[in-house]
């Protein structure tokens, strides 16, 4: 180690002394690195089965309530997509004390909102209030959690805004691709049904959601994350008064999915447009898999961060796109690869033999250290801020939480991040990113699009 | 002695106490410090140590508002070119740089600046203080990088607008129906041609004209030692040449007497929607602040009376949205500005209807004083708010806020003073406010009608 710092520091003073001959100067490296260490978080359960955690952070006075329960469109049946969505906005719309309104004004009142978000696996209440405020909060967040009364005049509402929402949403081509991509992934299966149809949504009534709610609210489902400025006893305390009495409710509901990679190419037409947007990936490990870690490295290097070789290549080289951007996507004990690009319709054909150019290339070859160090650095650098911010903790805190990983996952994800070896990268792309599997999603000008895949007689893929 | 300090703290806490009864809320102050190199680069320094992070912003005094006439989008397909090159980083090293030691990075065209900024692990400082500079003291770009960027721009230009049903709904829109003066009224995303049309001499001439110290400010957030930051900064940046600055055009908006329509049809949108905007009164009055309230009173979250109206009660659509200035927040702009509502609904309701709900709303405003509770709750929640851009994005909200007031203030202690002027505004001048702003020939509507 001391070794390499003083050949860095010898690379420097040289690098000066060139200035003064007019060369080129090198940047300066910086100083020691400082420790980071993850605010400490405390965890306890209810008699109920409710579990809490609370973490201090920052100097802003403020606090944020994320209560996380184990149900969304993963617990909805053939018939009743949406139903989580529609059971999840109306908790809001008026509970045993209060109407929608006095819950709007409350919350207002500390300085905040209370929103629910509905998610595949979870459901998300949040609250985020002035800091002097947080036992108020928890007992109106409370209040909606365990005593919401879904009255039809909401119920109606809702339905109507779900139903401009869906098309709104479908007249999108993102949207539009991402559902027919998560149909071939996903199949029948609930993670592959992302929109309802306007029958299933006029269909929904209010003993259909109060099942709903019955069925998979409860504290054996409920975390409950505390972040920010705070009086822990306070919080504690109120936590416990608040909802120690809620029903224990259903154990959580599990329902891994079958996955199997195919090839498959799907064309969506939308007459002139602009561009074609593009979904390709295939189903991979997930997060419990011992080799995630080495496929989230390789997917960064890949196309996962700005400097990363796919979006070098197309947007920085070549202009073909302006966002282009890879992830791993991951549910409970299932996840896949995605690559996604808007690019210019006349390019499209040529964007795609670049993506699976880069593909390729990185199965054929490893990558150099130095690109590999600059990769884990950069996921490293991101960890921390994943830890700094009320709101960036609570995630990490429940991603650990929801795939069920090990308790030091979080404490020694940095040194399995710099584990990696170039070898490990390249092996990992051949054996996870297999680009003969892949499903390929191009919503966008049929036509021309067509025209010039059957003019690209080298993207193998398309044959 | 020891003894005698915990004492006396112990009996301001008690005293702290006692205030407390009175005036609850506990006053946040952003430690700042600020001063000017010899080449009239401003230079805000802020410390936080709560992470072992740093956050560098550039400001540059140059927004969209007074890009070149022949040249609309240019202020932002330069901001592009800052990215392509510099004496010492070649094309894709600037991103390297910061990538490769653990850093994010981001530029964007504001109204009235362009920025640039790194968040970074705080022991690269030094990187990135010399990376900026590098780029300040010239670019080296080639014809080649400024056809890529002029794809790239292109493509974003695309996918946000032109491949996006309700693309430049209202943001982009509604300043170009609403604003008379060029410098407010033009596509600031830019015509397709003229972002086609930029050559090099137009980035070199941009660059001469707007990119130097003495047009600039520096700040810097976050785990840092003051000292230590200072000799970087003199080291880096103080042999960079000021320059001649263009004198500032004129930006002024005549006032509006006559309400304003405009419709446009989108053959993407599946739904209609409906946006509606005022001309707001000059940043730093004590009307900009009660507008700053109205805005929370009428608009902003469930609570707001427009929400109540048009969703809870009448059903009309599921959400209102809103805000002073959509491509910010009511700080950081230095111009004339709108305040924008806007909302999808459905082709059973007319968007004549819906305004004549929001008119009911709104006279009830000018019509009788705010009842105490709901101003008092609306500077509860601007409070928050205030709150919540200072912590965004990792002491990025706060350098914003920061330049800003440098910037166009030549104050960046304004920041702690924020919170006292929200305190200040009684119900009286709330009314007045909107009395004279919230007239309708104060007031531009937009329509989008989908084609099908």
């Amino acid at each position: 180690m001391k070794k390499i710092k003083y050949i860095i520091k010898t690379l420097l003073l040289f690098s000066v002394l060139s200035v003064l001959f007019a060369q080129n100067e090198t940047p300066p490296i910086g100083s020691e690195p400082k420790n980071f260490n993850l605010p400490p978080s405390q965890t306890f359960n209810l008699d109920n089965g409710l579990s809490v955690t609370t973490v201090q952070f920052g100097n802003i006075p403020k606090v944020t309530i994320q209560i996380k329960i184990r149900v969304g469109n993963l617990n909805e049946g053939e018939n009743e997509i949406w139903l989580a969505d529609l059971t999840g906005d109306l908790l809001t719309e008026g509970t045993e004390k209060y109407s929608a309104e006095q819950i709007a004004e409350k919350a207002a009142e500390m300085g905040g909102e209370v929103n629910v978000s509905t998610g595949l696996d979870q459901t998300t209440i949040t609250g985020s209030v002035l800091s002097e405020f947080v036992p108020d909060l928890i007992s109106l967040l409370a209040e909606i959690t365990q005593r919401p009364t879904f009255n039809e005049k909401s119920i109606d509402r809702i339905k109507k805004d779900l139903l401009r929402s869906l098309s709104i949403q479908k007249s999108q081509p993102q949207n539009i691709a991402n559902e027919s991509f998560s149909k071939a992934i996903y199949g029948d299966h609930p993670y592959g049904r992302m929109y309802p149809t306007e029958e299933m949504i006029n269909g929904f009534d209010r003993a259909k959601v109060v099942d709903f709610y019955t069925n998979n609210f409860g504290a054996k489902r409920t975390h409950i994350f505390v972040s920010g400025v705070f009086n822990e006893d306070e919080v504690n305390n109120s936590i416990k008064n608040n909802f120690s009495t809620w029903k224990e409710g259903n154990d959580i509901f599990i329902n891994v999915p079958e996955t199997k990679a195919q090839k498959d190419l799907i064309i969506i037409d939308r007459k002139d447009a602009p561009q074609s947007t593009l979904y390709l990936g295939l189903p991979v490990i997930d997060p419990s898999d011992p080799n995630y870690i080495k496929l989230s490295v390789t997917n960064t290097l890949l196309g996962g961060y700005f400097s990363s070789r796919i979006t070098t290549n197309i947007r920085e080289d070549k202009g073909y796109t302006y966002s282009p951007r890879s992830q791993i996507s991951s549910r409970y004990r299932s996840a896949y690869y995605l690559q996604v690009a808007d690019v210019s319709t006349d390019v499209t054909a040529a964007a795609l033999k670049e993506i699976f150019y880069e593909i390729n290339h990185l199965q054929d070859e490893a990558p150099t250290e130095e690109e590999l160090n600059g990769v884990k650095n950069y996921i490293a650098g991101i960890f921390v801020l994943q830890n700094s911010s009320p709101n960036a903790i609570i995630n990490q805190l429940n991603y650990v939480d929801l795939h069920n990983l090990n308790n030091d996952y979080l404490n020694t994800y940095v040194k399995q991040i710099y584990s990696v070896t170039p070898e490990e990268i390249k092996e990992t792309a051949s054996k996870y990113l297999k680009d003969k599997e892949m499903t390929l999603v191009i919503v966008g000008d049929e036509a021309k699009v067509k025209k010039q895949l059957s003019e690209y007689g080298e993207l193998k893929f398309i044959e | 002695m020891r003894i005698k300090t915990i004492l006396l703290s112990f009996f301001s806490f008690v005293l702290l106490l006692f205030n407390g009864c009175s005036e609850p809320e506990s006053k946040f102050q952003v430690p700042i410090e600020y001063y000017k190199l010899d080449n009239g680069l401003k230079v805000v320094l802020s410390q936080d140590k709560t992470t072992p992070i740093v956050t560098v912003a550039v400001y540059y005094n140059i927004g969209f508002r007074i890009e070149p006439k022949d040249r609309t989008g240019f202020a932002h397909l330069f901001e592009h070119m800052m990215f392509q090159g510099s004496q010492n980083l070649p094309k894709g090293e600037f991103d390297k740089l910061i990538n490769y030691n653990g850093g994010i990075l981001n530029g964007s065209t504001r109204f009235d600046f362009t920025n640039y900024f790194e968040i970074m692990p705080a022991h690269k400082l030094e990187t990135i203080l010399w990376a900026e500079a590098d780029r300040m003291k010239g670019l080296n770009v080639t014809q080649e990088n400024l056809t890529n960027q002029q794809g790239v721009v292109v493509n974003e230009v695309k996918v946000n607008v032109l491949n996006q049903p309700y693309g430049g709904f209202p943001w982009l829109d509604l300043p170009q129906y609403a604003n008379t003066n060029w410098f407010n009224s033009h596509n600031f995303y830019g015509d397709l041609e003229d972002i086609e049309a930029a050559n090099l001499t137009d980035v070199k001439s941009f660059f001469d004209t707007y990119y130097s110290p003495n047009n600039a400010v520096l700040v810097v957030v976050g785990d840092f030692e003051t000292n230590e930051a200072k000799n970087f900064i003199k080291k880096y940046f103080e042999n960079i040449p000021s320059s001649e600055l263009p004198p500032k055009p004129d930006l002024k908006e005549p006032k509006q007497e006559q309400e304003k329509f405009a419709s446009n049809v989108d053959n993407l949108a599946s739904r209609p929607a409906l946006a509606f905007a005022y001309h707001v009164p000059e940043r730093n009055t004590p009307e900009y602040f009660a507008m700053g309230l109205l805005n929370q009173i009428l608009v902003a979250g469930n609570d707001s009376k427009l929400y109540q109206k048009l969703v809870n009660d009448k059903a009309v659509t599921g959400n209102v949205s809103g805000g002073i200035n959509l491509l910010g927040n009511m700080y950081n702009y230095n111009g004339p500005m709108l305040w924008t509502v806007y909302l999808f609904h459905d082709n059973s309701v007319t968007s004549d209807s819906i305004m004549a709900l929001v008119d009911d709303a709104f006279n009830e405003i000018i019509e009788n004083p705010i009842d105490q509770k709901t101003l008092d709750r609306a500077k509860v929640k601007i409070r928050s708010e205030f709150y919540d851009e200072v912590d965004s994005f990792y002491g990025f909200g706060k350098a914003d806020l920061l330049a800003s007031y440098a910037l166009f203030e030549d104050n960046p202690n304004k920041i702690n003073s924020i919170e006292d002027e929200f305190k200040k505004v009684t119900p009286e001048l709330i009314q007045k406010t909107a009395k004279e702003f919230l007239r309708n020939s104060n007031r531009t509507v937009l329509t989008i009608i989908p084609n099908k």
